[in-house]
């Protein structure tokens, strides 16, 4: 090919990607973008809120809800929602494999992450998350509406399932016996990692063991955001999980009580590091009750039945 | 109190709650809906007091004196706050029939305890002489009964803990709520619910007797402040607060932040479970989740007394009486029934009755007859008592 070919090619291509308002590859929005692409017809806002209740006194204008405990988790079987009852979801959402899906919520967007990574397992192309979610949003004293707006269903198909993002327990005690090499990463508070307590005051969720799984390093989930609720730089994300060992040369599977916070930690390492990250939704309520695996517990807590 | 001083105290308590919803709205730890949530209580408050609007008064004016006009503001308040949630509910769901009920709204399982507790709340009222929004009114209004009940009645949701669990286990778990739209799509349950409510509305007209009408107020301020407001005004009132309520803040009751005191008093005493069951997935006026000082529920409910307090004062209706040992007996013994039938049908006249029934939830039907059942029974018993 020609120089000038080339040059050609490179200029139509960059004009491109200035010309369209959502590039690939773009984890996250701020709430500038929000507003000015909520009535694009290829981007859907979906809120993923702890408090589902949130919604109804107001979100961004256009938004879809979306409630957790229901909709993205099977209600009997202890897992996420499957293929079929995701296609439905994206369906009932307007969603088709071309559409931009934003994910925002309360709470740091702690679920909202969670919904990412669905998102990202049953292989959608284009999620991103609303940097700072609602509370940026009412900050910056943006408008919230109450009109839920209507959507037109579509034929959701899942082509490819990115299994590689979800490790399961056995994966988990491979790496903790030695036989596997990758990273564990623990987000839980410092006290539960060290086996002090087995969950937070006021968790009914609880494991018959306390303290870590073997190998695994903490970094609790609050340190990768800022005052206002964003994310912080990549550079500064980089060295805080250099600091733990943790620089992308090998998988990392990240880890909590219930297993959704930790999608918060697991959206930062492989959306906005780059990382090979896998996300352990059994996380400690399943590791922490499984018989004859392998537990660090340097407080040597104990369930006593109490 | 002299008229002078009721006047002065009411305009130092109307400076006192501006200053305290600026400084809610301000203040990181409350916020918005903090502040919304204590003006909504200061407007029950003075709608309260001013419209007289007391369920128990009202039934029995009803009931033994035949003048329904009282029971028909409630009638009014159920009819227009039907209304409004029917409004606000088609915003939120398109579809009633959808399968998922709104996210806010007192839509609480259908099970027999909305009747039994109604039953013994309304034998509580006729013994306490109210319920207990009318109590916190009547707290404003200077009447020695009313703290005893209150007293009572919380210790009446400390004995809640008593039976919670074995009662939510028997009667709750399994049980659904029944929401009416979900069955007839909202036209129909509006229409329906509306028409109940007109029949019920004409045949206590048809059975009311003459009375000679009160001759007109001589100024503004005793239309608005010395007579009771008109029936339908309190209606309307009360219809609009619960919409506002339902909209922005929490669904209106008065019983959630009683629960909470009594659960801790159970604690206390140490004969609280270990766990409340289910009260995570129930609606109703159960326990409040908060991580602020106060809850917004007991904001709504001091909010409440301070609105009380201004119409009664600016009213003149600030009044202190001794009342003989047998009736302070009275209060305390109703006002336990108070506490005990709320914890069992998950809250009051407010939340249970007024929330329910204009959420178009069947559980605020059953309380409303298991209370109208239990007034009737009441009165009959404390005539032997009094």
């Amino acid at each position: 090919m020609k120089p000038t070919l080339l040059l050609a090619a490179a200029l139509s291509l960059s004009a491109f990607g200035t010309l369209t308002t959502h590039a690939a590859n773009q984890p996250l929005v701020d709430t500038e973008w929000a507003t000015k692409n909520a009535q694009d017809a290829k981007v859907r806002l979906v809120e993923v809120s702890v408090d589902p209740g949130v919604f109804e006194k107001g979100h961004l204008p256009g938004a879809q809800n979306v409630r957790w405990h229901t909709d993205l988790v099977d209600p009997v079987r202890r897992d996420i929602i499957s293929k079929e009852q995701f296609e439905a979801l994206a369906s009932k959402l307007g969603i088709t494999p071309e559409t931009t899906v934003v994910l925002y919520g309360d709470n740091n967007n702690w679920f909202a992450a969670w919904g990412a990574w669905i998102f990202n397992y049953y292989g959608h192309k284009d999620v991103r998350l609303l940097d700072g979610g609602r509370v940026k949003w009412e900050a910056e004293k943006r408008p919230y509406s109450t009109e839920i707006a209507s959507v037109t269903p579509t034929q959701y198909k899942v082509t490819e399932v990115n299994s590689n993002l979800r490790a399961r327990l056995p994966d988990v005690v491979a790496i903790a016996e030695g036989k596997k090499d990758a990273r564990l990463l623990d987000i839980r508070s410092p006290d539960e990692f060290a086996g002090k307590i087995i969950a937070p005051p006021g968790v009914q969720e609880l494991a018959i063991r306390a303290g870590h799984v073997p190998t695994a390093v903490n970094l609790p989930w609050k340190v990768v955001v800022k005052e206002d609720g964003t994310f912080k730089s990549p550079e500064d994300l980089k060295k805080l999980y250099a600091e733990k060992g943790i620089d992308g040369n090998q998988e990392v599977v990240v880890y909590c009580r219930i297993g959704e916070r930790s999608a918060h930690s697991w959206f930062v390492l492989n959306q906005l590091l780059g990382y090979n990250a896998r996300q352990y939704d059994g996380s400690w309520t399943e590791y922490g009750n499984a018989v004859g695996v392998p537990i660090d517990n340097p407080a040597g807590t104990v369930w006593t039945g109490k | 109190m002299t008229r002078k001083l009721q006047v002065v105290a009411a305009l130092a308590l109307v400076a006192a709650a501006v200053a305290t919803g600026y400084w809610l709205h301000g203040d990181a730890r409350f916020g918005r809906d903090a502040s919304l949530t204590w003006w909504v209580g200061i407007a029950l408050g003075v709608v309260l007091q001013r419209a007289r609007f007391c369920f128990f008064c009202n039934l029995r004016e009803a009931l033994e004196e035949r003048e329904p006009r009282p029971l028909l503001g409630i009638l009014t308040a159920l009819a227009a706050g039907t209304v409004g949630a029917v409004i606000i509910f088609g915003a939120w769901i398109p579809d009633a029939t959808a399968g998922y009920l709104p996210q806010r709204g007192h839509i609480s399982p259908a099970a027999w305890p909305m009747l039994a507790g109604g039953l013994l709340f309304g034998v509580g009222m006729a013994f306490s002489g109210s319920c207990i929004s009318a109590h916190f009114y009547r707290l404003a209004e200077g009447s020695p009964l009313s703290p005893v009940a209150l007293l009572s009645a919380l210790g009446g949701f400390a004995l809640g803990d008593l039976f919670w669990n074995p009662l939510y286990l028997a009667a709750y778990r399994m049980a659904k709520p029944v929401w009416l739209p979900e069955i007839a799509g909202f036209g129909a349950a509006l229409l329906g619910q509306l028409a109940l409510l007109g029949v019920l509305a004409w045949w206590l007209w048809r059975r009311r007797v003459p009375v000679t009408p009160e001759p007109q107020p001589a100024s503004v301020h005793e239309a608005l402040w010395v007579r009771r407001w008109p029936w339908w005004a309190g209606g309307l009132a009360v219809g609009a607060l619960l919409s506002v309520a339902l909209l922005r803040t929490q669904p209106l009751g008065v019983t959630a932040e009683l629960t909470a005191r009594g659960h801790q008093l159970a604690q206390q005493w140490g004969w609280a479970p270990e766990r409340l069951e289910g009260i995570d997935g129930l609606r109703g006026c159960i326990l409040p989740a908060s991580s602020a000082p106060l809850s917004l529920n007991a904001l709504l409910i001091l909010g409440l007394v301070a609105g009380s307090l201004v119409a009664s004062f600016l009213g003149g209706h600030f009044e202190w009486e001794k009342p003989p040992l047998r009736r302070l007996a009275s209060a305390a013994l109703g006002g336990l029934l108070l506490g005990v039938g709320s914890r069992m049908a998950l809250g009051c006249t407010i939340g249970t009755l007024l929330g329910g029934i204009t959420a178009l939830s069947l559980s605020g039907w059953l309380f409303a007859i298991g209370l109208v059942g239990g007034v009737w029974a009441g009165l009959r018993l404390r005539r032997v008592w009094w």
